[in-house]
């Protein structure tokens, strides 16, 4: 029902005039879907059918994909409603309508596909949408580079994913999870590694994540919302279903990669965050890192099932399932709001933008209780699952072996470490965006966007606040999808035992009660506003600080792992100087130790092959003649045949 | 017996906390050969401030007079969740250590929001300087927590308190470590030397102090206050933690005492003999703390 009212709004838009009962169509496909995956997670029957080795088709609902189809609802209703104060007097806004429908049902149709093939088309469909969305909205060079790497680097991650799926397919593992068990630890291991590459990729795990942050920041905002708040969600949906279910128990190994992979990508990510000069592009940034996350509780919860403790496995799952939920909000979110920033102010390059938080104050607050969110500070949603990771994280540390305990500890250090550079990355943004002195003409004359755009970030910031009070609500249903289902004690707060508990409604009201009655007793006796100390100068534009300049500290400190580069260049002029110009910037060292040389590898490769391709007939006849010969010699000595 | 505990927790933290810096300040002094002033002085200082007017500078919006409220409101939080010695009234705030991580991120992120919206570069050179530092102190307090919970098992507070008293767990190379990695965490948290040092106003090598510049009266009260409440945490974390404590309430009490006590003697102590060390440096000492948890947590998983 709900499906075919979400295809029938991506449809709509090709006949004439039918764009706004196109959106309400989409919104209300996607609400009832997500309405009815709710149910299905909160305890009704799961529907459709299950899943299945062969090639028909067909779709079903169970626990965990309802909650993946909760999550894109929760985002995807407020995007759809922004599209449309977004794409107002956008030249070909129907096509973008249209293929932002198509998207969501593609996204819908992974996480509800109930047999390869369609599982397999719904992913390839889920790739192609965005790319095609962003060359309808532009199309210059930049761009279609972007779009270029991106298919080229998921396509040849997703490899993976075929792989991955059809040898499930094959050994009929998808209906029977046992059956992969008799085919030995060989296979598993092919199959997890695929995966892992596969959905890492589009998941956009560090050091497969070069893709996206070319792709989102160059995307229309509401399809990043959706590309970075849930697509890469779904590859993790993906990965969850393999190593949890498919091809699961997966073994110790599996965990460790899977942890290792998840503290690269959390401190990575963050650092290269903390370090852009765009908003947009930090944001993608701070993807990877939150990516990373989820994948340290989704490592520490095969940890520990592999150690035989199921109750904290199935807590590392639930803490990785509200990460999911989490990002989801405040990312979306985030991204809504930077579109909202953009259309207000033009370019979102950070040293050049400040005082928005007067000018737009809807869009602004949302905003700010978005980067609170995200850098993980109580009582909003992101700290209650990151408070639930490391607490997973230190009971890994605290077990009983050696080698999986120091593994612990390090991932717990390494999260903590993560979340205070997000605090620091996102201090950083909410201060150059929101707050100090307009930087730009076209920052002072702005003006607060219609309520149909900043009413979609002020709906999530509100979801922020409400996950992070009550995340208790959600984490028994949550443990009942982990392989090993286990119950938790229901209540608004998280009282797990091996922990002093987190009372988050108690937490939220106290803080609020006590600022305000602070607040009361400050009064507000004040003295005329006064400039900021400047040892006595006049406060001017050229003495605010920028992104580089807050950030200097840390990078002197590491140096030696960010690589900065710098140049002076002293211009004279008669031997008396006239200008010094400055450069400096933090290459990406992925880009340049990793995948610079594998292209530069690749391309070598192809001339040598291209040698090959000579088009002369006689080299041809030689090639097949070689060829014979060497079958001949082959079944000669017996290694065929 | 647990009321009367709360009721230490509660009033004494809001009470006693300016008690401490003022008397490491009356002591240095003393170990310098100057009179100084007297211990009081903070809540001189305090009830002078609160009589003054506010001042706010020119654009700055409700994100800088929001901030001294809610780092305030985070530390009196904290305040809950820290027992003294392993007795707590059962608030419904809980006693996680991790919690408390999370209510001085707070108290971090309001600070240095206030200091983007002044645009100050002084307040703006002290928090990206703080947040630098926070990267390693918040990694190294965490091996540090790991290791006072290893024996009980919980980052329950009350409860590690209780599985760290008695003689036996000093047979534990790891708790040596423990203990030695937590003094870092107490001399980055409490802003003092060598990591950093409260007593200069000397702009440019302000961490701490930067950031309150630009703040008057009642709003500067609150940040001073809640600056004396790090003190008051993180001494009594480290006196109920890691450092000898036994016995019931009443000695225990007495432990806790002489902790702090010590605590304060020691961190004068340093101050009087050790110079501030270059803020680059400061890392490195960090993580070499860090390596001690590890290794800590090494002999603790083998033992």
């Amino acid at each position: 029902m709900g499906l075919t009212l979400l295809v029938t709004g991506a449809l709509a838009p090709l006949a004439p005039r039918t764009l706004r009962a196109a959106i309400a169509l989409q919104a209300a496909g996607i609400a009832l879907l997500g309405t009815g995956g709710a149910l299905v997670l909160f305890g009704a029957p799961a529907f459709g059918v299950a899943f299945r080795g062969s090639l028909d088709p067909g779709l079903g609902v169970d626990g965990l994909t309802g909650f993946f189809l909760a999550t894109l609802a929760l985002v995807a209703v407020p995007a759809v409603f922004y599209s449309r104060g977004y794409l107002a007097g956008v030249p070909r806004s129907r096509a973008l309508v249209g293929l932002f429908g198509l998207f969501l049902v593609a996204l819908v149709g992974v996480v509800m596909a109930r047999d390869p093939s369609s599982f397999l088309a719904c992913w390839e469909l889920m790739t192609l949408a965005p790319a095609a969305t962003i060359l309808v909205r532009r199309s210059d060079a930049d761009v279609r580079h972007a779009v270029f790497a991106y298919l080229a680097v998921t396509h040849l991650g997703g490899a993976g994913v075929w792989i991955c799926v059809l040898a499930l397919a094959h050994y009929g593992a998808m209906s029977e999870p046992a059956a992969l068990a008799a085919q030995g630890a060989g296979v598993q291991a092919l199959i997890i590694v695929a995966a892992i590459v596969g959905f890492g990729t589009k998941a956009g795990l560090m050091p497969l994540h070069s893709w996206l942050p070319r792709a989102h920041p160059v995307a229309p905002s509401h399809v990043s919302a959706l590309m970075s708040g849930v697509m890469i969600k779904v590859a993790l949906y993906g990965l969850i279903r393999v190593l949890f279910e498919w091809a699961g128990p997966a073994p110790l190994w599996a965990g460790l990669v899977v942890l290792g992979l998840g503290l690269l990508s959390a401190l990575g990510g963050v650092l290269y965050a903390l370090t852009q000069r765009d908003l947009k592009r930090l944001l993608a940034f701070s993807s990877i890192e939150n990516v990373g996350i989820v994948a340290l509780s989704l490592g520490a919860s095969i940890l520990f099932a592999s150690e035989g403790d199921a109750t904290w496995a199935a807590i590392a799952f639930a803490a990785a399932l509200l990460h999911v939920l989490n990002h989801a909000v405040f990312k979306a979110l985030l991204f809504l709001a930077a579109g909202v920033f953009e259309r207000a102010v033009g370019s979102l390059e950070l040293d050049r933008i400040g005082g928005l938080l007067r000018r737009m104050p809807w869009t602004g607050g949302a905003f700010l209780i978005g980067s609170m969110a995200i850098a993980g500070v109580p009582p909003l949603n992101g700290f209650a699952s990151e408070w639930l990771t490391l607490q997973a994280l230190i009971h890994v540390a605290l077990g009983p072996s050696l080698g999986l305990g120091l593994a612990g500890a390090l991932a717990a250090a390494g999260l903590v470490a993560t979340a205070a550079l997000a605090v620091f990355c996102f201090v950083k943004v909410v201060g150059l965006v929101l707050l100090g002195t307009p930087r730009r003409a076209e920052v002072e004359t702005a003006v607060e966007a219609p309520a149909a755009m900043w009413a979609a970030p002020v709906f999530l910031a509100g979801c922020c606040i409400a996950l992070g009070a009550a995340p208790g609500l959600l984490i028994p249903s949550l443990m009942k999808l982990a392989p090993q289902p286990r119950s938790l004690t229901p209540g608004p707060g998280l009282s797990i035992p091996g922990t002093g508990s987190l009372p988050s409604p108690w937490l939220l009201l106290g803080l609020l009660a006590l600022s305000g009655a602070l607040w009361r007793l400050r009064g507000s006796r004040r003295t005329a506003p006064t400039p900021a100390w400047a040892c006595g100068q006049r406060i001017e534009p050229s003495l605010s600080w920028s992104s580089a300049g807050f950030t200097k500290p840390l990078r002197l400190v590491l140096e030696s792992v960010l690589r900065p580069r710098r140049e002076i260049e002293a211009v004279r002029h008669r031997g008396q100087l006239r200008s010094i110009r400055y450069r400096g910037e933090i290459p990406h060292l992925f880009d340049s130790l990793l995948y610079g040389p594998v292209r530069r590898g690749a391309l070598a490769g192809a001339l040598v092959a291209r040698r090959l391709q000579s088009g002369s007939v006689r080299a041809y006849t030689a090639y097949l003649l070689a060829l014979l010969l060497g079958l001949l010699v082959a079944v000669r000595i017996g290694a065929i045949g | 017996m647990s009321a009367f505990a709360g009721a230490i927790q509660i009033i004494g933290g809001l009470a006693l906390a300016p008690l401490l810096p003022g008397s490491i300040q009356a002591l240095k002094a003393r170990l310098q050969g100057r009179r100084g002033p007297s211990p009081l002085q903070p809540y001189r200082e305090l009830r002078r401030l609160w009589g003054k007017t506010l001042v706010d500078p020119q654009r700055t919006t409700v994100v800088y007079r929001l901030a001294p409220c809610l780092v305030a409101a985070a530390m009196i939080l904290a305040l809950f969740l820290v027992p003294i010695a392993d007795l707590s009234p059962d608030w419904p705030l809980g006693n996680d250590a991790i919690v408390l991580v999370g209510l001085l991120a707070l108290a971090r992120f309001a600070l240095a929001a206030a200091s983007w919206d002044t645009g100050s570069g002084f307040a703006l050179m002290g928090s990206s300087r703080d947040l630098t530092l926070s990267v390693f102190a918040e990694a190294l307090l965490v091996l540090a927590l790991i290791l006072a919970a290893a024996p009980a098992g919980s980052t329950d507070l009350v409860a590690m308190s209780a599985a760290t008293s008695g003689s036996a767990i000093w047979g534990e190379p790891a708790h040596w470590c423990a203990a030695a990695a937590f003094v870092l965490v107490v001399l980055v948290e409490t802003g003092r030397q060598p990591i950093d040092n409260p007593d200069t106003h000397l702009e440019l090598t302000m961490i701490h102090e930067g950031p309150l510049l630009e703040y008057a009266g009642r709003d500067l009260a609150l940040l001073e206050w809640s600056a004396a409440a790090r003190h008051w945490i993180f001494l009594l974390l480290a006196a109920e933690l890691y450092l000898p404590h036994w016995g019931g309430f009443g000695v225990q009490l007495a432990c806790l005492l002489a902790g702090v006590a010590a605590l304060c003697a020691a961190l004068a102590l340093t101050e009087t003999a050790q110079a501030k060390m270059r803020i680059l440096r400061a890392p490195a000492l960090l993580a070499g703390g860090s390596l001690l948890a590890l290794v800590g947590l090494v002999s603790w998983l083998v033992g």
